[in-house]
């Protein structure tokens, strides 16, 4: 068996299987990891908004407001983070 | 000493101590296998990439099938504009499955299942996603804070809230991937502390656990690796195509 007739059985076995049939086979992902993906962006906005109102509160001396509404605030984000990368799964 | 779960994640010094200032920049078991890492990184794709056979050799192989999955994966979530970042992603890609991979070796340390490894890469990630979209759009980029359709006098509470939840990613970013690490390795610890404890008895429930969550904690050393690269293609798309 030369290396030419492999060249041409290769370029058979290309034109049968086109890019597409190669990726078909894909697997959604894991449920446990969709699960700790929503809950870690949920809880990551929540903190990011908790330690800015924190910084800001320190800052201008105006100590337990600004952190509650920046608290409230992460939720907010936090719930559009969940929201968002739910609606690319759904994709 | 060896049975605390947390034992294994402890870092200290190979070596002498090195100081940098008041910075203790001494080379530690950490920094031992993150050279391990990007060592092996290299030996796998220089063997794989330096004869280009028509048969390809296992390592060969390796290094094509996992230059078609990375290149796949940026087209396929950031669009051909990023394909220039593509040596980026996949070194990314590549140290963080590495990591892990090698973290699965009993006695070996995992590197990423400490937060600061894994916040550190992942800010680099968020400075650079940053400055690339700025880049492209110029002040344009803030816009990426306002989304459309939203009446004037919801637009202050809109955008602080934008800002935050886009503050929040290299947070949820590094937390993912570091937590599933720690959990998972103290998790397979904890059965083996409970095989020692209860004997040949006993034991044999939580061995069959361990064997189980040894296969589940390569999965998800390789899924999490996955998960870290896809995500920074996302961000890199948000960067590259400005639509909201």
């Amino acid at each position: 068996m030369g290396k030419d007739s492999l060249k041409t059985r290769l370029e058979i076995a290309k034109s049968k299987i086109s890019e597409k049939d190669l990726y078909k086979d894909k697997k959604p992902p894991s449920s446990i990891g969709t699960a700790f993906k929503l809950s870690t962006e949920l809880v990551s906005a929540v903190a990011v908004g908790t330690i800015i109102g924190f910084i800001l509160d320190k800052t201008f001396g105006t100590k337990p407001w600004l952190i509650l509404i920046f608290f409230f605030v992460g939720v907010g984000a936090g719930i559009i983070n969940v929201f968002r990368s739910a609606k690319n799964m759904q994709k | 000493m060896a049975t605390n779960p947390m034992h294994q994640f402890e870092v200290y010094r190979i070596g002498p101590e090195i100081k940098l200032g008041t910075i203790d920049i001494s080379f530690t078991n950490a920094s031992l296998f993150m050279v391990i890492s990007s060592l092996a990184i290299l030996l796998i794709f220089n063997l794989g990439s330096k004869k280009n056979s028509l048969l390809p050799s296992k390592v060969q192989l390796l290094t094509e099938l996992s230059y078609i999955f990375v290149s796949k994966m940026i087209s396929d979530t950031a669009g051909s504009k990023a394909k220039p970042y593509f040596a980026f992603i996949f070194s990314l890609f590549m140290f963080v499955l590495f990591c892990n991979m090698f973290g699965m070796i009993p006695y070996a340390f995992t590197v990423t299942s400490h937060i600061i490894v894994t916040f550190i890469l992942a800010s680099f990630i968020f400075v650079g996603v940053t400055i690339i979209g700025f880049m492209k759009h110029g002040l344009g980029y803030l816009k990426l804070f306002v989304p459309s359709g939203v009446p004037a006098i919801l637009l202050p509470l809109i955008i602080v809230i934008e800002i935050i939840s886009y503050l929040s990613r290299p947070v949820s970013l590094s937390v993912r991937l570091f937590a599933n690490m720690m959990a998972g390795h103290t998790m397979m610890k904890v059965f083996g502390g409970f095989v020692i404890s209860l004997g040949i008895v006993g034991g044999w429930l939580p061995l069959s656990f361990s064997v189980a969550l040894t296969g589940l904690e390569i999965l998800v050393a390789f899924l999490q690796a996955y998960v870290f690269a896809i995500l920074t293609c996302i961000y890199l798309n948000d960067a590259l195509n400005l639509h909201h």
